[in-house]
């Protein structure tokens, strides 16, 4: 996976895999993490932070891909590094949070696909359309967690609502 | 002139456990008083009865002796200015976040349109706009206690008591939330006008609050009580924080 | 899914061709048949009545028992007592009760009758209901509790949500059996008479009678269809709206379904377009209803110290009539030991014996063609998506409906032989038993979680270790489950089978229900009842459900459930 230039926090729309590294890791783990580096100065290596969270390498090896996936941390080696967007981030309200990540989210190919689909609709969109389109993209064995992840950024970026009973997604626009 | 009343008073508070005709004693004399922007933690070995007495405040249980009062009025139960977050974040399974939120409200007989508001901005207040319709199946652990949150805060208490509120949550998602706890905290506009969890980790006790309550182990008794004067947001990295944790645990053990 | 709808639809279609077909063949009994929707509507509305009473019965006596500590020690063994009785045992007597209360007008007949359904379908929805409540986690009270949910509101928000899916599968059940017993009731000879109420067990009943095979079937053939139509359009949507409160207890994994009957009603499509659009429309309802119940709170609140009076009353009431009645049972039984037996009452060990080898044997060859085909259905999705429709079809029908065809075929096929009633015996235990033990079976085997068959195939498990090491121990408590149910259905069973009168002769055997059919009846030349004989014959039952409970199945749950679970 091609890595982001040194300190900056826009990486996302190049790259082939989109939304896997996100997948099965919530925002909340992302920002322990920016902040357990912080802790160490704004400079850590991974072992060390495993160690002071007491989080097996394992564990922590997803969130430190997601963290590079958005931007928040580069990663060389073992060594982890904040950067710029993450010490916006740490700064930043609760709000201010979520419009830094829905600037960085909403160009994620997965995103734009289905609003795109969703416009071509006019409609909602089922739970199983939504999955056909994103199998054709990852294969429709990664499509469920790719999903999930949709779900879970979308909503948190107000950029899908989303019904689990009805199963129908729809596309917003965030109230500004 | 006469001072006001504390905002939360507990004289000489005793539980004990009947069983064949023994007794177990759970908590023996607890006396300690809460101010306004007290934000103070209970720490102690596990069985000190911690738990038990964040409940005796809530009003889910009832001291064997001695007696709780609130701003000068002794407390009845289902006390409406407390509000509690749960260790297991007892969240509603078929409700959905909104009216998870909206229950306390709900029962207060607030209508609907005006809960709806309220709710809606303690859920903003906690960063889970967009998630309004999910169910907690559909939450992680971190978003369900926001939502545990939220819900306390929305019927705007008093006090606000957590009951080791991220011991069931990942340590990097705990150290979110413990963030985002003080960054509520600092807001004067937001409601409670008091804090008081219970943990079994001094370093979180350290890092949160202002004041700690140190039980030791059944039957607890409160062994001290320490003001904390270090600035936020702290760091636990320094030696002055290092030091507290020492103390705390030099009394405990 | 739309292949299974459309495979549901054939075999309904057929079933129509061939009700119209036999009609076409058989004019006059057609014409007799048109008046079947009517009977239709009387069967089902003493169904409804039935339930709806076991309904208000159930969420009293289950709400009674999870709040009230002291209660319970009395009530929960009462349910397991009242459980064992054989329902049909003590009908005569409810029925004579119920008429001479009435002076002879068909009201009291049908108040027997709902109150024999009743009875079939009032304990285990009660039990359902104590399980439900008695299992809301605890933090969940705590947190209802601290932020001052009361009274109408926590009914609304904690114990309806927690009561409705264990009380919709226990529904479901309840109304299986009380088909049964309906169509049991409807035709009834006790004490020299014969009470009868239109409807269509009363009509297969008829037919039966008058050899007329032709009328039974298409009796049958509407009893399945209303049967399937209730299932259809009442059943499976209100499965669908339990789901929603079903309180997950691994989040992302399978939650196991309750097995059993309930797997039945996995398969009906879900359209989502339809229900958003339903919901748009009832949003402005719910939020009327929000502000009605609000006002509700108020008005109720007010009566809150009234209503726990009611509830307190309610239970010394309660408590008083038990003790009157279990003294006066006890009185009686003390009476009966001290006189002499009556006539007949040695012959009670041997006669529940037999009926429990014969029980035994139907339960044997129930499971021989089970298991297996429960195997292959729980293991094949194509065997599954077309034996499904057509097993349920079968299925909806109470073996007493089916009772005239059985008895017909046994003495076309045995009275060469001259145990003709043996084999309807043994054939009606089967019937009654065997659907129960088919559809756990599939249950369990369909719960054999993924990765654990994945790692038998890769070890190469075939053949008899597959089944000895994987499938068989998969099934084990899901046929517990399945058996316990099954016996139950099976001891109700022997008091239809054992003692078929049909077409002017007596087709009887030995066993416990023959004994108590003849001591409801009479013996010729006498016909007098004796009712002493009945009550000691009813207590020999109950004394040996309870000790089969107590004794077998519920240790072997205990350790099948340690040994057998399917979680690592």
């Amino acid at each position: 996976m091609p890595k982001p230039p040194h300190g900056v926090g826009r990486p996302v729309a190049l790259r082939p895999v989109d939304v896997h590294p996100i997948g099965k890791v919530s925002l909340s783990q992302i920002v322990g993490l920016a902040e357990a580096v912080d802790e160490m100065g704004g400079e850590a290596d991974v072992a060390v932070i495993a160690g002071e969270v007491d989080m097996d390498v394992d564990r922590l090896g997803p969130i430190v891909s997601a963290a590079e996936f958005l931007g928040m941390m580069s990663v060389d080696g073992g060594n982890l590094r904040l950067t710029d967007l993450s010490r916006k981030v740490l700064g930043a309200s609760v709000r201010g949070r979520k419009a830094i990540f829905r600037d960085i989210v909403k160009d994620v190919p997965v995103f734009r696909q289905t609003a795109e689909m969703a416009r071509a609709k006019g409609r909602p969109l089922t739970r199983q359309e939504v999955l056909d389109a994103i199998a054709t993209r990852v294969g429709s064995h990664a499509a469920e967690d790719v999903f999930q992840a949709l779900l879970y950024w979308g909503r948190y970026c107000e950029l899908v609502s989303y019904d689990s009973r009805s199963e129908l997604l729809t596309p917003r626009t965030p109230a500004k | 002139m006469v001072d006001p009343p504390p905002l939360l008073d507990v004289r000489d508070v005793s539980r004990s456990h009947f069983e064949n005709g023994k007794e177990f004693k759970v908590l023996e004399r607890v006396k300690f008083e809460l101010a306004e922007r007290d934000f103070a933690c209970i720490v102690g070995p596990s069985g000190c009865g911690k738990s038990t007495l964040l409940r005796i405040i809530v009003g889910l249980d009832n001291p064997t002796s001695g007696e709780v009062l609130f701003e000068g009025a002794p407390i009845t139960p289902e006390n409406p200015q407390v509000a509690m977050v749960f260790q297991s974040f007892a969240l509603f399974p078929w409700l959905t976040v909104q009216q998870n939120v909206e229950i306390g409200l709900e029962a207060r007989r607030v209508p609907p349109g005006e809960r709806r508001t309220v709710a809606t901005e303690f859920i903003e207040a906690v960063g889970l706009t967009g998630f309004e319709n999910a169910f907690p199946r559909e939450l992680s652990g971190g978003m369900k206690q926001r939502v545990g949150i939220a819900r306390a805060l929305a019927i705007e208490p008093v006090l606000l008591c957590m009951d080791e509120p991220f011991s069931s949550l990942d340590a990097l998602t705990a150290q979110s939330l413990r963030d985002e706890i003080l960054q509520l905290w600092s807001d004067p506009a937001l409601p409670p006008r008091a804090v008081l969890m219970v943990t079994h980790s001094i370093e979180e006790a350290v890092y949160l609050a202002d004041r700690v309550l140190v039980l030791c182990h059944r039957p607890g008794k409160l062994v001290a009580e320490l003001e904390i004067d270090l600035p936020r947001p702290r760091n636990r990295k320094e030696p002055e924080f290092y030091g507290w944790v020492d103390e705390i645990y030099g009394l405990i053990v | 899914m739309a292949g299974l709808r459309k495979r549901f639809r054939w075999v309904a279609l057929a079933l129509v061709a061939l009700a119209v077909g036999v009609a076409t063949l058989f004019p006059a009994q057609a014409a007799a048949a048109l008046k079947l929707p009517l009977l239709a509507v009387y069967s089902v509305s003493r169904m409804v009545a039935a339930y709806l009473l076991a309904l208000v019965f159930a969420v009293a006596y289950g709400t009674t028992a999870a709040t009230n500590k002291r209660a319970a020690v009395v009530m929960l063994p009462l349910l397991d007592v009242l459980q064992s009785i054989p329902i049909l045992g003590f009908f005569p007597a409810a029925l004579v009760f119920f008429v001479s209360t009435f002076q002879g007008s068909p009201v009291g007949l049908e108040v027997a009758v709902v109150f024999l359904i009743f009875t079939s379908m009032a304990w285990n929805m009660a039990f359902g209901v104590y399980e439900s409540l008695s299992t809301i986690p605890h933090d969940l009270e705590d947190a209802a509790a601290s932020f001052g949910v009361r009274d109408w509101l926590r009914f609304r928000r904690l114990a309806l949500p927690a009561v409705v899916p264990k009380l919709v599968y226990n529904s479901i059940l309840s109304w299986t059996n009380g088909w049964f017993f309906l169509v049991a009731s409807e035709v009834f000879t006790a004490y020299g008479a014969t009470y009868a109420r239109p409807g269509l067990g009363a009509f297969i009943a008829d037919a039966g009678q008058a050899g007329d095979y032709a009328s039974i079937l298409i009796g049958i053939g509407a009893l399945a269809a209303v049967v399937l139509a209730l299932d259809t359009f009442v059943w499976r949507p209100l499965s669908v709206w339990a789901e929603r409160f079903k309180v997950e207890a691994v989040p992302g994994r399978e939650v196991p379904h309750a097995p059993g009957l309930y797997q039945r009603l996995q398969w009906l499509p879900r359209f989502p377009r339809m229900r958003a659009w339903l919901g748009a429309r009832t949003r402005p309802i719910l939020d009327k209803y929000d502000r009605a119940s609000a006002r509700l709170d108020r008005v109720y609140k007010g009566h809150a110290t009234a209503m726990r009076a009611v509830r307190r009353l309610d239970l010394v009431l309660f408590l008083a009539v038990f003790v009157l009645v279990v003294g006066a049972g006890l009185l009686g039984l003390a009476g009966l030991l001290l006189r002499p037996l009556p006539p007949g009452a040695a012959d009670i060990p041997a006669a529940t014996a037999l009926s429990f080898a014969r029980l035994g044997l139907a339960y044997v060859l129930a499971l021989a063609w089970t298991i297996p085909v429960a195997a292959w259905i729980g293991r094949s999705e194509r065997a599954s998506r077309f034996l499904t429709p057509a097993l349920e079809v079968f299925a909806s029908i109470p073996a007493t409906a089916l009772l005239p065809l059985i008895l017909g075929f046994s003495i076309a096929v045995a009275s060469g032989v001259g145990h003709e009633a043996g084999l309807a015996a043994l054939l009606i235990a089967l019937f009654s038993m065997q659907w129960y033990l088919l559809f756990n079976l599939v249950a369990g085997v369909r719960g054999i979680p993924g990765d654990l068959e994945e790692a038998a195939r890769s070890f190469g498990l075939r053949g008899l270790t597959y089944w000895r090491r994987v499938l068989l121990p998969a099934m084990v408590p899901s046929l517990l489950t399945g058996s316990i149910t099954a016996w139950g259905a099976g001891w109700n069973a022997l008091i239809v089978s054992e003692y078929l009168p049909f077409h002017g002769r007596l087709y009887e055997v030995e066993g416990i229900g023959a004994l108590m059919d003849r001591a409801t009846f009479g013996v010729p030349p006498a016909m007098q009842p004796n009712a002493e004989l009945l009550f000691l014959s009813i207590v020999a039952m109950i004394v040996v459900v309870l000790l089969m409970n107590k004794l077998l199945w519920h240790p072997l749950f205990r350790r099948a459930s340690m040994r057998f679970r399917m979680e690592a």
